[in-house]
């Protein structure tokens, strides 16, 4: 019975304390500027680590007696520090947990190889990225865009079946065949404007991952960036089902100056819709090629989840 | 007896929309936290640091920036360090987290953000946002804990990519080589709001 009443009460303050809360949000910004700073000066030092008994009184005070919070303000500071100890122990194997080891045997390789693109990026790319969307607008961009994407349908198409994903690769179709007509060979996108149709994004790394094929070694490829071996490895299938990709057997001499061409207008084009999305990446690392790496590796893992 | 299954059956009943109102007023915060922030940001006759300030004013509530420094450091790291040395950190590193945080609304000026669930995961509460802009769609999970001070975000996920864990790496591996000092040193040059991206 005791548990029951406890946790009904447990309920009832947090209910409270979110009300409070929004509140508080609510506060500080409508009210004037000199009181919203004056907000944050208080709540910054408070959500240290001792100090949150101060703060916990005052709130209390204006609000009626919670018996549970008061309870606690009673107690000594260091219990108050074993009790955030525990919390942190929390929080460290929930991290812990979380963390994905990357298997990086190539680390030499790759920081040198990722320094190659970041020049690569700032000499090459970037200036041509900017003088494109300099002189075209936003929209025929998108278009370019869109009409990329809708080609690349029969590499989701295939990959969503791969994986046993029927509806989406029906949805896949039914986007394909309303963007290549209604949307005038793909340069718009009615399927998800108007029908809301959206595209389900899956190449054959994620099937390989989908059938439980690990990642790898990172590596870092000149000109793509972050792979690793599974993911370099699914290029080659990847590209065969790519319409404007390299399909002529190896040995061939022909020339694959469309192709290379193609690729190079589909990289610029998708930079000049991003202007200055590498650099803030680059800005919030302390590392850089660790935090791409993570990055990277964190963000195949999600997409072969879904 | 009777009175106890009748308890149970109550708390049943109840436990249920209580949790469900938890996640509620979260995704509520969120959302109306969002509305605020766009607010800001359309509102053209704000110069830009009384809009970076207005922004930051009202996330600072339901922001749990200390404990993320903490958390990002690793327990590892964080215990050894003398109560100064914590709070230069902690000072540094938040400041770096703001000032990244702010600089993402210079870069997606169309964006809008559709708040979609909460889901309760575990102890935590996981807010799932999406980011739309120019036609893509960039999920963003925005990760609450309960504290005594009510339903705080200790994480942001994008695109599957959490900001504490890749920061838990890069520092445990920087300090593996590195000492404490040069880290502070290098979160000071970089954390400096230098220059902004180029823009559009």
């Amino acid at each position: 019975m005791a548990i029951v009443l406890f946790s009904a009460l447990l309920g009832g303050c947090s209910q409270q304390s979110i009300e409070k809360e929004s509140l508080a949000t609510e506060q500080s910004v409508t009210e004037e500027p000199e009181r919203s700073v004056l907000v944050t000066a208080e709540e910054e030092p408070e959500s240290g680590q001792k100090e949150t008994l101060q703060g916990n009184s005052e709130s209390d005070a204006e609000d009626e007696p919670l018996t549970d919070v008061e309870e606690k303000s009673e107690e000594d500071e260091e219990d108050e520090e074993d009790e955030e100890d525990e919390e942190f122990d929390e929080f460290e194997s929930e991290f812990e947990e979380a963390k994905q080891e990357v298997s990086d045997p190539l680390e030499g390789y790759n920081r040198a190889m990722t320094t190659f693109n970041d020049k690569l990026y700032f000499w090459v790319l970037n200036p041509i990225a900017g003088g494109y969307r300099f002189i075209i607008p936003e929209a025929p961009r998108r278009g370019v865009r869109n009409f990329f994407h809708n080609l690349l349908y029969p590499l989701r198409f295939v990959n969503n079946l791969l994986q046993f994903k029927i509806a989406n690769a029906g949805e896949e179709t039914l986007r394909f065949v309303t963007n290549s007509t209604i949307g005038i060979l793909g340069l718009w996108d009615p399927a998800k404007e108007w029908f809301d149709m959206r595209p389900h994004e899956e190449d054959f790394g994620q099937t390989l991952g989908f059938y439980g094929l690990g990642s790898g070694p990172h590596i870092v490829l000149p000109f793509f960036g972050p792979s690793n071996l599974r993911d370099t490895f699914s290029m080659v299938p990847d590209n065969y089902l790519d319409p404007t990709g390299q399909r002529k057997p190896l040995g061939q001499t022909e020339s694959y100056e469309a192709e290379y061409g193609l690729l190079a207008i589909k990289t610029i084009n998708k930079v000049s819709l991003r202007p200055g999305e590498y650099e803030s990446l680059k800005k919030d690392a302390v590392d850089f090629y660790p935090f791409l790496r993570d990055s990277y590796e964190q963000m195949r893992n999600k997409q072969i989840k879904e | 007896m009777r009175k106890l299954i009748f308890l149970i059956i109550f708390a049943l009943v109840f436990a249920q929309p209580l949790m469900a109102s938890d996640q509620g007023d979260v995704k509520d915060l969120v959302e109306r936290n969002i509305k605020i922030v766009m607010g800001f940001i359309k509102n053209k006759s704000l110069d830009k640091e009384t809009r970076n300030r207005k922004i930051i004013d009202s996330m600072a509530p339901f922001f749990d920036f200390n404990f993320m420094a903490k958390v990002c450091l690793g327990k590892k790291y964080w215990k050894p360090l003398s109560k100064t040395k914590r709070k230069e950190f902690t000072e540094l590193f938040v400041k770096r987290l703001k000032e990244s945080y702010i600089e993402k609304f210079d870069l997606y000026t169309d964006e809008e953000v559709e708040v979609e669930a909460a889901k309760k995961v575990k102890k935590r509460i996981h807010v799932v946002t999406y980011l739309v802009s120019k036609g893509d769609r960039m999920e963003m999970i925005f990760k609450f804990r309960k504290t005594k001070k009510g339903w705080k975000v200790y994480d942001l996920e994008i695109l599957g990519v959490s900001i504490v864990l890749t920061y838990r790496s890069q520092f445990s591996g920087f300090l593996k080589k590195n000492s404490m000092d040069d880290l502070l040193e290098k979160l000071a040059v970089t954390g400096s709001f230098a220059t902004s991206g180029s823009k559009k």
